[in-house]
Order: structure tokens, then sequence, then C-alpha cells
């Protein structure tokens, strides 16, 4: 087994390698692999898998790269991460790809699809819509539609067809995925001092550009060393953090709100590879159903999912209980609609059920995180000493 | 006899880091304490060396304490069982050395926080200096550097003044400038001391004000044992006609490390009810 700095260093770097020199050499070594690109925050990307393909999550530069030509192409009060994509793709960072998905959540990332059609970067480039009616009948029907274009697309360029064993296989191994990633956070819901919320976020970041059944590999080693009684525990508070599901946070506020004396038990940063609760159905005739039948009846809390029947706010509130939460940090990146349109519902649902919050805003490239400290400091200062 | 709750305060600032050790009860006692200058070193390891040799003058090992807790930039601190915020220490040392303090100045090396503290020591509100430093005692060290004094001097020095000229209270360049003409104009140290005395002094009567302060204030942090200032406040009290009692301690330094230490042993003691009340 291989140590867990070790472990943990090579994440770092992956997180961060803004060229996924990994995932275009996995590319290179077999003449019908693809590479397709995906933006925040959730794509099935089984579909990809079953045919050859490696999903790509492309979630911003963060604060690793300058951007110059990406903000000719926005507007200022547009957020941070459509700016640094621009500034990869038009930067060659994402040459090799064969093709880009642009999910629906907001409409930045609608225009940053139409900015990479007029760039003709990739084979296709394709806005990916979700339903917003979780009617198998209705809803059902128009996301399979939309999941079928993905993989006319992809047929296109290496000629694999979708099998449902192939299918299967896939979900398989991302169900896995999936459960390994949660077992983290059941963990550290127990023992959050014995991997740092930083740690867990290259450990999962690092699982975007890179072929699942690795990533697989490295989060069962990372979760044998993680059973083990490691790491000094200390007198901080629990929180939960909402709100950071597209953008990323850098990866500095992360820190500066474990240092200020914070456990995140739970988060929303890489919401993506989170997004089906429980597992899918790997043993049907239809297994492309089964994703629908999960999107449709296993989405976690997100700002870009419609909740009429199920309130995002009591899911939040249900989920800082589960996690034995001692309060909420409401952390978005500064211009994000969906984010911020919800805060106001989110915060008074807190508010009813008794539930201490703060809130503050960031970009991906913020340096500065005096203030967020200072924040994060006093808010758990005063559950500590207070409450 | 019941064992005595041991706990370490450490406080961590730019220019200093601060040690106390503590006795903690109803009346809790300071045991040991220590100051040292970071100068050029890796701050982490100076406070790894200074609690270690603590530990060993004091004949205990970690395992004795109940809590040891940082402040400041504590985060730097690898041993430690939790961190408080800077305000939240501060407010507690202040109210440790007079119980009867409403409000607090701590006046550190990059800035200057006015706090309004309950009984309980808690902070009820705050205003602090903005980013610039010419506020701060960092900015009183250079200068004292640059006139050839050490900073143990400068109090003394500032009370021989008898036309202080105030330099910029805005910005920390300006300043520097102000007091390279005066000394070009042949003014003398203890007259620019006072004048930067003077000017600092102007900036916390703003905070207070702004805080709508109450008395009696305590001042804490390393500034509050500069006598020059603490004069300047006073004189400058009177001149704009308010009548705050102001409260110094000579252990005004290890505020937030005694805050620290405190709120250490107030939460192991919390720890430990809630542990027992699960169990039962």
């Amino acid at each position: 087994m291989n140590n867990l700095s070790d472990i943990l260093d090579f994440c770092k770097d992956l997180a961060f390698d803004l060229h996924f020199k990994k995932a275009k050499k996995w590319k290179s070594s077999y003449e019908d692999r693809i590479l397709v690109g995906y933006f925040p925050i959730y794509f099935p990307r089984e579909i990809i898998h079953a045919v050859n393909g490696m999903p790509v999550g492309i979630m911003g530069t963060g604060d690793r790269k300058q951007i110059i030509k990406g903000d000719a192409y926005y507007q200022s009060y547009i957020c941070h991460l459509p700016r640094g994509v621009i500034e990869m793709a038009l930067d060659d960072n994402l040459n090799d790809f064969d093709g880009f998905i642009f999910p629906s959540i907001c409409d930045c990332i609608r225009n940053l699809s139409g900015m990479f059609k007029l760039a003709e970067k990739g084979k296709f480039q394709r806005y990916f819509d979700y339903p917003q009616n979780f009617d198998k009948a209705t809803g059902g029907l128009f996301y399979r539609n939309e999941m079928e274009k993905i993989i006319d697309d992809m047929y296109k360029i290496n000629k694999i067809k979708l099998t449902p064993e192939n299918l299967n296989n896939s979900i398989k191994l991302y169900n896995t995925n999936r459960r390994l990633i949660e077992e983290i956070y059941n963990i550290r819901q127990e023992f959050p001092w014995r991997l740092s919320a930083v740690d867990t976020y290259h450990v999962i970041r690092a699982g975007l550009s890179m072929p699942v059944e690795e990533h697989n590999l490295i989060i069962e080693e990372v979760i044998s060393h993680i059973s083990e009684d490691i790491g000094e525990q200390m007198d901080n508070i629990r929180v939960v953090i909402s709100g950071s599901f597209c953008e990323q946070p850098p990866v500095g506020l992360i820190k500066s709100i474990e240092m200020a004396g914070c456990y995140i038990v739970d988060d929303d940063f890489m919401l993506g590879s989170r997004w089906i609760q429980g597992d899918v159905r790997d043993d049907t005739a239809d297994p492309l159903g089964e994703l629908v039948n999960s999107y449709l009846t296993q989405s976690p809390i997100s700002s870009a999912v419609y909740d009429v029947d199920n309130p995002k706010g009591k899911r939040l509130v249900d989920l800082a209980q589960r996690r034995n939460a001692d309060g909420i940090i409401f952390s978005a990146a500064s211009f994000c609609d969906p984010a911020l349109l919800d805060r106001p519902e989110l915060q008074k649902e807190c508010d009813n059920s008794g539930i201490a919050y703060i809130t503050f805003q960031y970009h991906e490239n913020t340096g500065q995180f005096k203030m967020i400290k200072e924040q994060a400091g006093t808010f758990s200062d005063s559950i500590k000493l207070w409450v | 006899m019941e064992t005595p709750l041991y706990t370490i305060g450490i406080d961590v600032g730019s220019n200093y880091i601060k040690l106390v050790l503590m006795k903690y009860s109803d009346s809790p006692e300071i045991l040991d304490k220590k100051t040292e200058k970071i100068r050029k070193r890796d701050p982490s390891q100076v406070a790894d060396e200074m609690i270690n040799s603590f530990l060993v003058n004091n004949d205990l090992k970690y395992n004795d304490l109940a809590y040891l807790a940082s402040t400041g930039e504590g985060d730097l601190v690898k041993r430690k069982r939790g961190h408080f915020y800077g305000m939240t220490t501060h407010a507690k040392g202040a109210n440790y050395f007079f119980p009867d303090a409403k409000c607090a100045v701590d006046m550190g090396a990059l800035y200057v926080r006015a706090l309004k503290i309950s009984p309980q020591a808690r902070v009820e509100d705050y205003k602090m200096t903005g980013q610039c430093a010419s506020g701060s005692g960092q900015f009183v060290e250079n200068i004292s550097r640059y006139l050839g004094l050490s900073i143990e001097e400068v109090g003394e020095v500032s009370l021989k003044a008898d036309a202080p000229e105030v330099s910029s209270g805005i910005c920390a360049v300006l300043a520097e400038t102000d007091v390279i003409n005066m000394v070009s104009r042949e003014v003398s140290i203890p007259n620019i001391i006072k004048g930067i005395h003077i000017s600092i002094a102007n900036r916390i009567i703003k905070l207070l004000n702004s805080l709508k302060a109450e008395s009696p204030i305590a001042l804490t942090g390393g500034m509050a044992l500069n006598k020059g200032l603490i004069q300047a406040i006073e004189e400058q009290l009177k001149e704009t006609g308010k009548t705050f009692e102001i409260k110094t301690h000579p252990d005004a330094i290890y505020a937030g490390a005694i805050g620290a230490a405190l709120w250490g042993g107030y939460r192991y003691l919390k720890l430990k009810d809630k542990l027992e009340l699960t169990e039962k």
C-alpha cells in the first residue's frame, strides 16, 4: 500500500493539472479512445465510459492561471469560471478533447457552449439540458433523448456502440466510485481530523481526470489509511458548506475555514461526483432507463434542480442535522445567480430550525482570506463559547 | 484534593509569540509566562520550541495539560487542542485584568481593535483600524529603529517631548516621509516620537467614538506597555473633552495568551460535562 502523504501529493497534482496530461496520455494509448470534457455540475459519466471514453470534469482554472483573453469574452458582472475555461480553450489546454458537454445550470454556461462552438473546440459541443419536470413519462423521456444525442455524437467519432452490457459495467464502476466517496465522508463525519477537507477535496477532484477504475483503487487506499486511528482531534466546530457547487472555491479558502476552527463535515464542492444518492441499478436490460430514473429520484439538493415537492431548504437542514453539524457556512461564488438566489430561502429554513450560519462570497482566484478567516473564526468561537 | 487544571495559551503575533501557563479554576492564576521575538525564524518552529521548553521548565508533560489553546496566527501552532480568534481572547484577557472593563483596545503590531465587551467577556461589537499600518506597533517599531532607539526606550523618550510634531495618521508611507522631514528640520527625537503617539492616539479615540465606547477601557497588546502612547491617549482624551477611564496592566502584552488559556479551561470543562452527560 502507498504512503498516505504520497497518495495525497499525487491527487493534489492531478486535481489542478490544467493540461489534463494523464487523461490525454490515457487517450493516446489506444486509437478508439475518446476524451469528453464536461462542466459543472453533473453529467452521467457512465455513458461516456461505456463507449471507451473518459469523462473529464473541467472545473475551471482556480487561481492557477492568469486570465487575459477570458475577460474579453465575459462582462465584469459574470462569475469567474467561464473566463478561466475560455482562457484554457484559447491557450490550447483543451486540445485533444473530442467533445464538450455543457450541463444546463445557468446562462453563463449556456453562453460558454456557444463560444466553444464558434471557436470550433472539439468535434462536438453540446448544451445538455436537464428536465425540470420529474415525471418519468415527460421529464424522463426528455432526459433520455438528451443523453441519446451525446451517445450519437460519440458514436460518430469512434464507432463504438453503447450496449446494455457496457453501460451496466460502467454503472457498476461509478456506483463503486460514489460509494467510496461517500465512505470517506462517513469516516470524516466521525473522525474529521483523519483527513482534512482540503485533502478530501484533492482526492475527489483528482478523479475528474483519471480513469474511474484507477480512482476507485486510490480511494480504497485512502479509506484504508483513514480507517486507522490517525491524526489528533481538535476542539473545532462542525460545519456544512453550501453554495460552492459550480465555480470551485480556492483551496486557500477551504484551508482558512479549517484553520479558523471548523471541521467541514459535508460540502457541495465536488457535487457532480456525488450527485446520485445511492446506487443506480446495474443489472437491467435498460441501463439508460436506470440512469434516467436515478436522476429523477436520486438527485441531491442543488440550485440547478427544480424542487417544488422536495424543498432544498428542508433538505439542507436535514443534512446538517444528519451530519451533526453546529452550523452552516454559505459560501458561493460572486455573481453565481443560482446559488445566491437560493440563499435567502435556505437561510430562512436555517432560521426556522435554529441552525447558526454565516455567509460569504469568493472568486475561484481569490487570494486574500483574512476576512473569511475572521468570519469563520468568530463563528467558531461564538458556537464553542456561547451556545 | 482535586487535580489542578493546567492550561496554556499561546498568542502568535506578527513580531512576538506570547505564552502563558495558567492554573484554571474560579480564580485562575498565571503560573508562568514568556515572550519571544520571532525575528526571521519560522514562527511554527519558534512556537514549538517555546512550548517544549515551557513544559520542561514547569516540570509538565503535554498530557498534563487540560487544554493548549492558540490565538493570533495560531494556525502555525502544530500541537494544540483548539484555537480562538484574537478578539475573543483579548476580550477575555481584558476581563481577567479588569473584570469591570466595558471595552478593550487591542493595540498590536499590525492593527488596533476596539472591542465592546460584556461582563462575561463576550465581544458585543468592535471597530478596527483599516488596512494601513500607520496606527500599529510595527510602525512605531520601524520608526524607532530609524531613529536609533530600541522599542523599549520609545515610551520614556516620548515623555520628554515639549513641542511634539504630529505625523500623518492615515498612511504609513506619508508618516515616514513626515518623519524624514522632521529629522532634516532637526526636530528632537522625543518630539517626533510623541507626535507619532499622538497620531496613533487620535486613531484610537476615533475608534472608541465610533464604537460608542463606555468606561472603563482596558488596553491590551504590546503597545499597551508604551507609557508615551498611554500618556498621549490620556492627553488627547482630555483635549477632546472625553472622560474615558483608561486602564493598563503590566501583563497587557499577554492578554491574548491569557484569554486563550482561560477559554481553553472553560472549553475543557464544557466538553467534559458534555461527555459525562452523553455517557449517562
